[in-house]
């Protein structure tokens, strides 16, 4: 207790040193923990994303492009698989497919045109407003309405594909009727619409000026007009009515299709029509994609792993020699303190508990700080992932 | 003392029927319908199984309905949503509503649909485009019809709203009742055939088809009193076609009739039956306006 109590007073009375010397230890053991706790959450994220997602259908190409933009919303641009696909599923009676279509994004945020069936699916709830009803509605993830500062009632406006299409998609306005409650996933990074919305932006739909006259459809004559029509760039209760699409829904696009078995027979027998690589379709599972992707990933931890133990071998050996030096340099106050009748044993006690009191501060700080990381790992890896894509 | 008994036993079992039966109401499985004829062949299949609505108010036309916000929201709520397809209620394009309970009825007969017009423009430098336009009411084709209520059949089971067994009786006592329309149809129509008939709107070309009627279309609102234009355009009609009967989808007022019959014309009320005629069934509306023909065809 007097060791102690010695120990503490000479702590305080050299604080300077003693900070420096409880913060190194403190870092050098909080890297490796948050480190660790990052990747193991990193891990279980990209993971999780793809375990929930049982199948996804797409165009055959590259799997990895496939399985990023279905799940991940990222850059990637497939090609687009069209919506008979969906049909073909649905007809099958074997599951549900989800058609989801990410080429458009809008104030560095993707667009994703989907159907209402994707809500259920990833059992996202709105927090603010509502949920998707009419044409040109949008629903935001929880960190685009953080990001951009909007909210129920603002506008997104859409960009173009890119700045030389002056003459191809327009940019379409579109009110934000509601934002998704927070999810931790790509969820929250999304301006979720309506795919005919999609489809709007992509030019396959859109509302224009009236070019035929009642009399023409009282004749059921063919009316031609190759006026310059005005298309419109914002859907309103005034000119929704104009809006309309061309061709057959079934020949329209989707980026991939989300797909949900019955079961695993149905699930088995779906990626079974599917295997034919003559089929310009493919079934894929994204949890093999994605697994096979974080073990390529995390090799690299191993390596980490490594220099992190040499690191902190080499930290310690020079928290030692400190103590060491320290020590050294107080041998004429260790001298004077055994002539004052201070046996060699106390003496031990007094530099031991000097010595445990700082890497329990040490230990205190950095077991602080990993509880922070632990408990915004999944906000963190999130933002971290996002960043990514 | 025992009336008061008998009283208070009463009350409590009439408490216990009207909460089950709120129960039961709130617990029945919901199915959207966007006409007429798919609600009344719904609620022949589900029986009492299902709450069966046609959200759309009598006094707009359910193709050109625009739902509110809070009608979307029903919708999107309800187990079973029934399409027509044939372009019917173009509104459904242009609200979000969950795939998975969406039924296309005419999918099964989509070969048959009649295109009734098409248009062509461009915008700016983009190429031309068409639009085609396909006649709607289906459901006056009984043979149609039938195929639409096995859609509805199918879709009520693989949702188990109602049993296999239940709907397949049903189905059968429906599709009975069709063929009896279809046979009674052909034999009220015969007679018309190669009789001019011209309709207020265009909206009998499947039963034109189906019994082998010459119908020509004018495009007057339903139930309003003709404009002079109007009855000028419906003059030059019968005098290039030299038609005796003329449909009408609702009553006008007294004086339309009156200024038709002095054009020579038979006038018929044949309710297209998009919207449900009060007090009458799909077949009891059929069936009346079948026979109002085969007495207009009379000479």
């Amino acid at each position: 207790m007097n060791a102690l109590y010695l120990a503490f007073a000479y702590l305080r009375y050299h604080w300077a040193r003693s900070l420096v010397l409880t913060l190194v230890a403190a870092l050098i053991l909080f890297v490796p923990v948050a480190t660790q706790i990052l990747l193991s959450t990193s891990e279980r994220a990209l993971v999780a994303r793809g375990d929930a997602t049982p199948l996804l259908l797409g165009s055959r190409g590259s799997q990895l492009d496939l399985t990023m933009a279905a799940l991940y919303f990222s850059d990637e641009r497939p090609d687009p698989v069209p919506m008979h696909e969906v049909e073909t599923i649905w007809d099958s009676g074997l599951g549900i497919p989800i058609p989801v279509h990410t080429a458009f994004s809008s104030s560095g945020f993707r667009i994703v045109g989907t159907t209402l069936d994707y809500f259920d699916f990833r059992d996202l709830t709105a927090s603010e407003g509502r949920g998707l009803s009419m044409l040109g509605d949008a629903v935001i993830g929880a960190d685009v309405a953080e990001t951009l500062g909007k909210g129920v009632g603002d506008t997104l406006v859409s960009s173009p594909e890119n700045l030389f299409d002056l003459d191809g998609v327009y940019p379409l306005e579109m009110p934000i009727v509601g934002i998704l409650a927070p999810s931790n996933s790509p969820d929250d990074q999304a301006i979720f619409v309506d795919i005919k919305t999609a489809w709007v932006i992509q030019g396959i739909g859109h509302g224009h000026e009236d070019v035929v006259t009642a009399a023409e459809v009282a004749a059921g004559s063919e009316a031609v007009a190759n006026a310059a029509v005005v298309q419109y760039q914002r859907i309103t209760d005034e000119n929704i009515e104009s809006f309309h699409f061309h061709g057959n829904q079934d020949d329209f696009p989707a980026s991939a299709v989300i797909v949900v078995p019955n079961d695993t027979r149905s699930g088995t027998i779906l990626k079974g029509r599917y295997l034919d690589s003559e089929n310009p379709t493919q079934l894929i599972e994204p949890a093999g994609v994605i697994q096979g992707l974080v073990d390529r990933i995390f090799r690299i931890r191993s390596l980490l792993d490594v220099v992190t133990t040499i690191i902190a071998v080499a930290a310690l050996a020079a928290i030692g020699l400190a103590i060491f030096l320290s020590y050294r340099l107080r041998a004429r106050e260790i001298a004077t303190a055994v002539k004052l009748g201070a046996r060699r044993g106390m003496v031990l006690r007094l530099l031991s508990a000097e010595t445990i009191t700082l890497l329990s501060l040490s230990g205190i700080i950095a077991g602080l700080g990993a509880a922070i990381v632990s408990r915004n790992a999944d906000a963190w890896v999130s933002w971290l992932l996002a960043l990514g894509s | 003392m025992t009336i008061l008994r008998t009283f208070r036993t009463l009350f409590a079992a009439g408490l216990i029927l009207f909460v089950a039966g709120v129960a039961m109401a709130q617990d029945r499985p919901r199915v959207v319908a966007v006409n007429y004829p798919l609600q009344y062949f719904a609620e022949r299949l589900l029986g009492d199984a299902a709450e069966v609505v046609f959200p759309v108010p009598a006094d707009v036309d359910p193709s050109f309905w625009r739902p509110s916000i809070s009608d979307v929201s029903m919708i999107q709520s309800a187990d079973l949503i029934l399409l027509n397809g044939a372009g019917f209620a173009a509104w459904v394009d242009r609200v979000s509503l969950p795939r998975s309970k969406l039924v296309n009825t005419s999918d099964a007969i989509e070969e048959q649909f009649i295109v009734t017009e098409s248009m062509t423009h461009s915008h700016g430098d983009g190429g031309e485009h068409s639009h085609e336009a396909l006649a709607s009411y289906t459901w006056l084709d009984p043979t149609l019809a039938t195929s639409q209520a096995d859609a509805i059949a199918a879709a009520i089971v693989s949702r188990g709203l109602a049993s296999q067994d239940q709907v397949d009786a049903r189905l059968e006592i429906l599709r009975e009742d069709f063929q009896a329309l279809d046979t009674q149809a052909a034999t009220a129509l015969g007679a018309l055939e190669g009789t001019d008939i011209i309709a207020t709107h265009p909206r009998y070309q499947y039963l034109a088809r189906r019994y082998d009627l010459t119908i020509a279309s004018l495009e007057w609102e339903a139930g309003a009193m003709p404009t002079d234009a109007e009855i000028a355009d419906l003059q030059a009609l019968v005098d290039e076609t030299g038609a005796r009967i003329l449909l009408w989808e609702a009553d006008p007022p007294d004086a339309a009739f009156e200024i038709t019959a002095a054009l020579g014309l038979k006038n018929v009320v044949f309710a297209p039956l998009a919207h449900g005629v009060e007090g009458h069934s799909y077949f009891e509306s059929f069936t009346d306006a079948l026979s109002e023909m085969a007495e207009a065809g009379v000479p």
